[in-house]
Order: structure tokens, then sequence, then C-alpha cells
């Protein structure tokens, strides 16, 4: 079985912890990693891909020291490196101008603005996970039970 | 203890390979036997086992068989005394476009195309109406829906979309309503009791229909004639039964669809070229094409139309077919090499009845098809029952190789009991409002009453001289 990584980035440590906890239950098949900066992220993901792993997830907070969130996630979708990863901004602190390059430079998939609902956040977490298992062709039967059913019914009924 | 297991799947068929000749049967086997009883030992743990994917297992069986006991395989294989008769490389190949294939490849045609233009959810929907708000009619109805389509699209398919119908529904119970469960089941109920209905409702079927004796043929009109009143009845127990497991609280029930979709040239096609197959299917006495040959016909017309584009042809369940062609070589080696005829000769069946014999293959196949892939049950001992048809006293008074073929194959589709049986139980499980306890209480007894009334509709036919 593949392994599928998440990666949450926060600078603020109480922050990161309680995302890392609202996604928790998801450890069971994904690898999930905190980082506290971009750079320590970005250094992460290179590894894993080296290894031959797969990124599936990036949920990045906006504003950090150095390189801040919405640059972090266009880095990444130029790079080019990382086909079908799906990227959610989870940010407080986010001008009307980094949320439009948020959507048209780095093409994020979801928008959280903080703070956010546990529950809304472990949902939205699963629904990309399963377009990312459906997208990359990996097989869906070994992450059933974590998948967002609904997508997936949809997606398998056009496959005969 | 994964890799161990592993391991056995490699080591158990080597290990048979490399024993002496004399030690099989008291009079000896050829080379060829010997290594056709290893592949089959290989397929089998292997199919069982899953180290590796099922599809897979089938792809190494038929590379096997090129490499060991083919006309153009290894020199070294090819050579040396009492080796037996190789099989022509050519038919061993010949497997991946099997009629039986083909055949498949027909349904699979229908189906993609019904689900690209969304005639199949649409139809889902028109067929649900009639049903009213009362969640008892409402269930039925989704039964009897389920079954229909899955008679022509694979089971998974159906199950996929009857779900993601169903599934927003469910979300309205009561938490305590129980009737969720019944509704959660009744859509796998009806993909796998209804793939049941038409030769290509399920790959057993289809693998059934290849090893019926072409002296006694059962034609694609001929199966539909038996099977749907057996899949109509069953789903009316299975209805009453899950009404009375799991009592809906819920008293009125509405479908909330959006917006009908308008006819249009193509959806039209897909329409005609869907009910144009079914009728050529059904009355091939009439114009002396096989259901082989029709299959093509919505090949022909999906593809020169466009309806399904090249794009298309990436959906089409690939691993499906590679798997059944894996159980047709497997089959092929076993009849050709002369080790089913010499299997079944030197085990004793003397004395038992035929129907005794019978029921024993079914609880088996029933058995197997609930912890592994139905296709790969139906490979593994569709072949080998089909020679014990002709070679055993007893079967021979009750209808021979036809009458344990079907039992067989029908029996392969009573994997109702565990979630991991078939994909549409692994998909309804996957909606969270089923517990295993409930899925294995209803399945066991739907199981238990499909196979009695499988071995009365072997009784039945085989009164009225059909079997």
């Amino acid at each position: 079985m593949d392994k599928i990584y998440i990666i949450c980035v926060d600078d603020q440590p109480e922050v990161l912890n309680s995302v890392l906890e609202d996604i928790g239950s998801l450890e069971e098949k994904f690898f999930i990693e905190g980082c506290e900066s971009a750079e320590e992220a970005e250094e992460l993901m290179q590894e894993i891909d080296a290894k031959g792993n797969l990124v599936g997830l990036v949920i990045s907070d906006h504003v950090m020291p150095n390189k801040n969130g919405v640059e972090f996630l266009t880095d990444v979708k130029e790079s080019d490196m990382y086909p079908n990863l799906k990227k959610i901004l989870l940010t407080g602190l986010a001008t009307h101008e980094d949320t439009i390059r948020a959507i048209n430079k780095a093409e994020i998939d979801y928008y959280f603005a903080k703070p956010w609902e546990k529950h809304d956040l472990l949902l939205k977490v699963k629904h990309l996970m399963t377009a990312f298992i459906l997208d990359t062709g990996l097989d869906y039967q070994d992450y059933m039970i974590y998948m967002d059913q609904q997508l997936l019914y949809r997606r398998l009924k056009e496959r005969v | 203890m994964k890799w161990l297991k592993n391991l056995l799947v490699f080591l158990i068929p080597a290990a048979v390979l490399i024993l002496p000749q004399y030690l099989f049967f008291s009079d000896g086997i050829t080379a060829v036997e010997q290594r056709v009883i290893a592949i089959f030992l290989f397929a089998a743990l292997s199919w069982i086992l899953e180290p590796i994917p099922i599809y897979a297992t089938s792809i190494i069986v038929i590379l096997l068989e090129l490499v060991l006991i083919s006309d153009k395989g290894l020199v070294l294989f090819r050579e040396g005394e009492n080796l037996g008769n190789l099989l022509s490389y050519k038919e061993l190949i010949g497997t991946f476009a099997s009629p039986i294939i083909i055949l498949f490849l027909g349904g699979f045609f229908l189906a993609l195309a019904a689900s690209k233009y969304k005639v199949d959810q649409s139809l889902a929907q028109i067929l649900l109406k009639p049903f009213g708000s009362n969640p008892k009619l409402i269930l039925l109805g989704l039964i009897l829906i389920t079954a229909v389509f899955s008679m022509f699209m694979s089971n998974t398919a159906t199950t996929a979309m009857m779900l993601s119908i169903v599934a927003p529904v469910l979300a309205l119970f009561d938490m305590q309503d129980k009737g969720r469960i019944a509704f959660a089941l009744a859509i796998p109920l009806g993909a796998n009791i209804g793939g049941m209905g038409s030769p290509i409702g399920t790959p057993p079927n289809a693998i059934a229909l290849k090893y019926f004796s072409a002296d006694n043929m059962i034609t694609f009109g001929e199966w539909m004639m038996f099977a749907l009143p057996y899949v109509i009845v069953m789903l009316i127990i299975g209805w009453f039964l899950l009404m009375y497991l799991f009592p809906i609280q819920k008293t009125t029930l509405s479908f909330n669809f959006k917006g009908s979709r308008k006819m249009n040239n193509k959806i039209l096609i897909v329409y005609i070229t869907f009910i144009l197959t079914i009728l050529l299917w059904v009355t091939d006495f009439i114009h002396g094409m096989n259901a082989y040959i029709v299959a093509l016909y919505p090949v022909g017309i999906f593809l020169s139309l466009n309806i399904v584009n090249k794009e298309d042809l990436k959906f089409i369940s690939w691993d499906v077919l590679w798997l059944v062609a894996g159980g047709i070589a497997l089959g092929l080696a076993l009849d050709k090499s002369g080790l089913a005829v010499h299997l079944v000769n030197s085990l004793s069946f003397d004395g038992l009845m035929g129907y005794v014999i019978v029921i024993l293959v079914m609880l088996l196949s029933a058995l197997m098809a609930n912890f592994m892939s139905n296709t790969a049950t139906a490979n593994l001992l569709i072949p080998i029952v089909a020679v014990m048809g002709t070679a055993i006293p007893g079967l021979l008074d009750v209808g021979g190789s036809n009458t344990i073929i079907l039992a067989t194959a029908l029996a392969a589709s009573m994997g109702l009991c565990l979630p991991i049986s078939t994909p549409p139980n692994a998909l309804a499980f996957a909606t969270g409002f089923i517990q295993t306890k409930f899925m294995v209480r209803f399945g066991l007894i739907m199981c238990l009453i499909g196979l009695i009334l499988i071995l009365g509709l072997i009784v039945v036919l085989r009164n009225i001289n059909f079997l």
C-alpha cells in the first residue's frame, strides 16, 4: 500500500497541535506530519517524494515568518512535483489580494477562516483525500472507510 | 506472519513441481499434468490469500502456462519423457479475446454509455417515482431497481450509483431508526442477487455459459427465463426479511431529485441501442446470432457514433476482463492436459447420489464466494465441476455437467454475509450505517434461503427436461 502524507503547516505550535488533533482520527491510514514553517514543510515534502511516497494534502496557515502560506502553496503548485496534490489555506488574516492569489495562483481547493469548526475540517480533509486517491488512481478499497462516501459513489459509478 | 503466508503461495506450487511423478496418482502422471497441478495450486492459493492482486494472479497464470506447458514455451520444458500434451500458445493467448470476454465488453459498453449520459440515474429516478412516499414500498422499489440495473451493469457500478441516490436520504432517519440499516442493506442485496438474472450480470454466470456442453447450450434468453423468476422470489423474500429484522419507523420518505434531463439525440441513441441489444440477446432463436456476436453491436454503434470515445475506454474494468481470461486459461490447461479427467477418475464418488454432490459443491462455492472474489471462485470450481459432470455416474442422473455448472455459478453469487464478500457489500458497509453483525445476520439467512431455492430451481429444471 502506498504511503500517503498529510502535511500541516503553522508557525504557532498550539494552533498546529489543534489541527493535528482534529484530523488525528485519520492517522490509521495516512501519515500526518506537522511543520512550523514553509521551509520545513518544503524540505519534508521533498524527502517524502524522494522516497517514492505521496503527499496528498497540505493544510497551511497564511501569516508566517519568512515565506507566507500563499507563496508556499504557489511554489508547491508551480513546482509540478506533486500532481493531484490538494491544498487547504487555513487563516485568520489574509488580505483580499492574498485570497485572490491563493485561488488564482496557488489554486487552493478550500479556504478555512480561523477559528474553524473541527467537524468541518475533518469532513473536508476526508473529501480532498478521497479526490486525491481517485485522481491518482490508487486502490480506493484500502481507504474506503476514511473516504467521503458521496464523492466515492459519484466517481465509482463512472467506472464500469 | 504476512510474509510467511505470501511465501507459501509460491513455495507450495514450486514444491509440487519438483516432486517425483509417481507420487501423484496410482497410475502416474505426465510432466505437463504435474505442472498444471502446480499452476492450479498457485492460482487457488493466490486468489484466496491475495499476496498479489487477483487480476495479476490471472496474468501470472497465463504467463506460467505459456512458459511451462505451451508449444512455444521454454525449450527446456518442451522435451523429456512422459511429457504429455502441450497446449497451443495461440489458444492460451486467445483467452484474452474469448467470446465471453467479448460478451462482457459489450455489457461494459452499455454501462459506460448509460453512465456517461446519466441515463442510468435518470431512469432510476423515473422508476422510483411510482413507489410513492411510503418507506416500505420505496425499499422494495430500490431493491428491484438495483437488481434490474445490475443485470446489465457491473454490480459495483450499480451499487455506487444507487448508494449515491440513497445515502443523502438515509441521513434524514432518526439515529435509533433501524430502517436505515434496511435501506443500506437493500442496495447490495439487489446488486448481488440481481446479478444472477442475466449471463452478463456477473462474471460467474458468463464463465458458466462457456462451460455448458456444446450440444445442450443454454442461451442468453433461456438463462433469463429461469433466472428472472428466481431473482424476483429472492428479492421479495429479502424485502420482507429486511422489514422484519430492521423495522422502519419513519412514516414518509421523499427524494429530492434535481432537474430532469432533456432528451437529446445521443441519449436517444443510448436508449435505442440498449433496447436493441437486449432484444437481440433474448431472441437469438429467431435471428441465429448468439449472445457473443450481439455483444459487439453496442461496441460498434457507440464507437462509430462517438457516444463512447477513446478517453472513455479508460473507464472499462480491464481487471475484470483479465481476471476472467486467467480463469479460462486455467480451465483450458486442466482440460487439454487431461488432468481434470484424470483427477475426477481417481477420486471415488461412487455411491454418492447426484444431488448430494451438487449440494456439497454449492456449499463450497458459496463459502468461497463469501471470503474471496466471486469470479475467482467460479474460475477455480467451474472447470473442475464441468468434468465431474461428465464422469460421475450419480451426476449424469441429475443432468450432468449443465446441472452442476449452473448450481456452482449461481451459488457463487451468494457472497452476501460479510463486508469483504463482494464490492457491493464493501461499499454499503462503508456508508457507516451497517455493523458487520447486521450484515452477517441478514446475509446468512438470505444465503441459506438462496441455496435452497437454487436447488429447488435445479430440480424443477430437471423435471421439465431442461437440464
